[in-house]
């Protein structure tokens, strides 16, 4: 007791203490070392312009001249901004538009390709072309199929006797042609995502059903889509990721204003027009942060859902 | 050497190292590449021949073109927002006015002597290059006066004037205009003759001696003309005379123009010039039935461009001697033959190159329309908001032809949207 009370004892453990711990920091230099690039880059490309976003959204900014300090101003201008709630309210409508008919599509493609016996690969491979061509290029040729006056689409409905729809000049016109762009350039991906979870799921089951009595359209419903709720939340949260991206789709087919009532103009059209169309990139910046507090939204919404059926599990073991 | 963990480990440090070292060690250039003269300009922006001749011609000035496509804005706010890899020499579009409030990162071109070479271009285009300060940033490159292209053939079917010098007496004022159409119309129903209610403001609006603003800036108490200009398209789409087709201005998405073009529904329509090539691109089995004449209600011009030097190029003399040859009115009539920009030196008009009767038109000599027409244009103030304060109305204009918005309500949205838009960039 009284010996480790001596000061001289408190100086022999700090000596003795102090050798590996700085060696330990050497022994984990490499190891940081080789994490770094990652954050390094992160700090560059993501944490920089996050913060220097901030800092220009409270700014007047042309993008080449002084900046003028208007502090919370864009933000105050934001929240009255009726374009800006439009945009909102034309990313969730064009979303809901399309992940709905897509997931039915992929799923009944999945399981298509699933019991296909031959050309698999070949199946494969040109349900996930779409995915992989430019939106540019596809948004010419979707520009084509939807013109109100020549358009392919409307030509074809005229063999059916329905009168032409001004897909383009008309609002849901136009949110219904960016939402089938995107579902024809989604479901391909997503459906080979849930092939992939199909074939996750052991024959045993569906043969202990099959024996069960169970038809195939209650194996389905029964077995097969609980068994890929995973896989279907998975793809949910993808679309949703890239349905609150929608942009070179609604800019190619419509223009940067959105065309008519502004129906194509989703949150990230008008971010890029304020931005970089009309150089006001003060405005811009709040634009961008109005859209991450959005998406913030989205992403709790999301959590929750995939949290729930866990909750609800819980609580029917319970009682 | 073989590559083992610690040999890779000790490599990527050193670059890293080294790269960290070359960033803080040394500023990046000022311009893209030290020693030449970059020039940046648009796919078609310039003639390839005339710039193949400049370099050749001055091979001092080590001249260096990159055609930088359709970003070219894009690119040049970023490298002048970084202050870096700046071109020396760049083109500007017709939002010229945007760069105004930053006329200190250009060259003032009255420094190196360009008010002498004013004479020789068209007054109203060389102004629009100057800041209400007198800097001048931009030197003209092109124009795009405005005109009423029509179909010769089915005019002339339809019994109604079909020779331009008729046409254009038929039509003076764009009542003329509608009331000619709504009689064409009878006679050939189903049938436009106006694109669409964002063209008839927007010619309005170029024909004018006013805009939005005054020289100084400020935002203009009486805007009655904007109301005619407005008032105006609505009455075109009220007599259905207007066609409504969806990005009618929009090259690449104006499928449904285009393919009026070749059915003929459309039988006229007012444009600026640089339109010539896309009717040929996009409509030539209509060749020979075209004609053009002076646009109802006056001259006017759309769109055009200019070159500027900026602040940063290290021999603004050099790219001076550069630009202002080969947008000599020497050199403008090769440059329209070639890429098809419309001349905006007078001097050129007179060309006998360009005087060249067309087939396309039916043998017309369509230059003589369009000189006079450019001649005409009364020169007016751009301020840097004009393009956003335009798309506002004209937006609302779209709204109400094909959405089906209320008229008054359309007016109102947009001048809030206008009276917003200045607030927020702090004008009024």
């Amino acid at each position: 007791m009284s010996l480790l009370d001596a000061p001289g004892a408190t100086v022999v453990t700090a000596e003795s203490a102090a050798p590996p711990r700085q060696g330990r920091r050497g022994r984990y230099l490499p190891y940081y070392l080789a994490i770094s690039p990652f954050f390094l880059i992160f700090g560059v490309f993501w944490l920089y312009p996050l913060g220097y976003s901030f800092f220009v959204a409270l700014q007047r900014w042309d993008g080449i001249g002084p900046m003028h300090f208007v502090g919370l101003e864009n933000f105050r201008f934001l929240a009255t901004d009726a374009t800006f709630w439009h945009s909102i309210l034309n990313t969730l409508l064009i979303w809901v538009m399309s992940v709905v008919p897509m997931t039915v599509l992929a799923m009944l493609i999945a399981i298509g390709l699933n019991s296909t016996i031959r050309f698999t690969g070949l199946y494969r491979i040109a349900y996930f072309v779409p995915n992989v061509t430019s939106t540019v290029a596809m948004s010419l040729v979707f520009a084509s199929i939807f013109s109100g006056q020549f358009g392919i689409l409307n030509w074809v409905l005229g063999l059916f006797g329905v009168d032409p729809v001004p897909w383009l000049t008309n609002p849901w016109g136009i949110r219904t042609a960016i939402a089938v762009m995107i579902i024809w350039r989604w479901v391909g991906y997503n459906a080979i995502i849930f092939l992939a979870g199909l074939q996750a799921i052991p024959d045993e089951v569906h043969e202990a059903a099959r024996i069960d009595g169970a038809g195939p359209v209650q194996t389905f419903f029964r077995v097969t889509l609980p068994l890929l709720r995973p896989v279907l939340l998975f793809s949910v949260l993808m679309s949703a990721i890239s349905g609150m991206q929608v942009f070179a789709e609604s800019q190619v087919l419509v223009g940067n204003r959105g065309g008519p009532e502004e129906a194509g103009l989703t949150m990230v059209l008008y971010f890029y027009n304020q931005a970089f169309y009309y150089n006001d990139f003060g405005y811009g910046a709040a634009i961008a942060w109005g859209i991450f507090l959005v998406v913030v939204i989205f992403a709790i919404l999301n959590w929750r859902l995939i949290q729930r059926p866990e909750r609800r599990r819980a609580g029917e073991v319970a009682p | 050497m073989t590559l083992t963990r610690r040999t890779f480990l000790a490599a990527s440090a050193a670059a890293i190292g080294a790269a960290a070292l070359a960033t803080s060690g040394c500023a990046s250039p000022a311009t893209a590449s030290p020693g030449r003269l970059t020039l940046w300009y648009a796919t078609r922006g310039l003639s390839e021949a005339v710039l193949r001749d400049a370099v050749a011609r001055f091979p001092a000035a080590r001249l260096d073109p990159a055609a930088v496509g359709d970003g070219l804005k894009h690119r040049l706010l970023a490298v002048m927002s970084g202050g870096a890899y700046l071109p020396d020499m760049t083109m500007l579009g017709d939002d010229v006015a945007s760069y105004f409030p930053d006329a200190d990162q250009f060259v003032d071109l009255n420094t190196l002597g360009a008010a002498r070479l004013a004479g020789q271009y068209l007054p109203w285009k060389w102004q629009s290059g100057i800041t209400s300060d007198g800097v001048m940033i931009g030197f003209p490159i092109d124009i795009g006066p405005s005109a009423l292209y029509y179909r010769h053939d089915l005019f002339a079917k339809a019994g109604f004037p079909s020779e331009p010098d008729d046409v254009a007496r038929a039509v003076p004022t764009w009542d003329d205009y509608f009331r000619f159409g709504q009689e064409l119309q009878r006679a050939l129903p189903g049938h436009y003759l106006i694109t669409d209610t964002k063209t008839v403001f927007t010619y309005s609006m170029a024909q004018l001696p006013v805009k939005y603003f005054d020289r100084q800036n400020r935002y203009l108490p009486d805007q009655s003309h904007v109301r005619e200009a407005w008032d105006r398209a609505l009455r075109a789409f009220r007599l259905g005379l207007t066609a409504g087709y969806a990005g009618s201005q929009d090259p690449g998405t104006s499928v449904d123009r285009h393919a009026a073009w070749n059915t003929g529904k459309e039988l006229s329509f007012v444009n600026a010039s640089w339109v010539t090539g896309e009717l040929k691109e996009s409509a030539p089995g209509t060749a020979g039935a075209w004609r053009v004449c002076r646009t109802p209600g006056g001259a006017g011009n759309q769109g055009g461009s200019y070159l500027a030097i900026m602040r940063a190029c290290p021999r603004p003399q050099a790219a001076f001697e550069v630009i202002s040859w080969m947008l000599s009115p020497e050199n403008q009539p090769r440059t329209y033959l070639d890429a098809g920009l419309f001349p905006s030196s007078p001097a050129a008009f007179a060309d006998p190159r360009l005087l060249e009767p067309e087939p396309f038109f039916g043998g017309q000599v369509t230059m003589d329309v369009f000189a006079r027409s450019a001649s005409e244009v009364k020169p007016a103030y751009f301020s840097p908001w004009d393009i956003n304060i335009s798309d506002a109305f004209t937006d609302e204009l779209s709204n109400v032809e094909l959405a089906g918005k209320d008229p008054d309500l359309a007016w109102t949205d947009a001048r809030t949207a206008v009276e917003r838009l200045l607030q927020r960039k702090g004008v009024i």
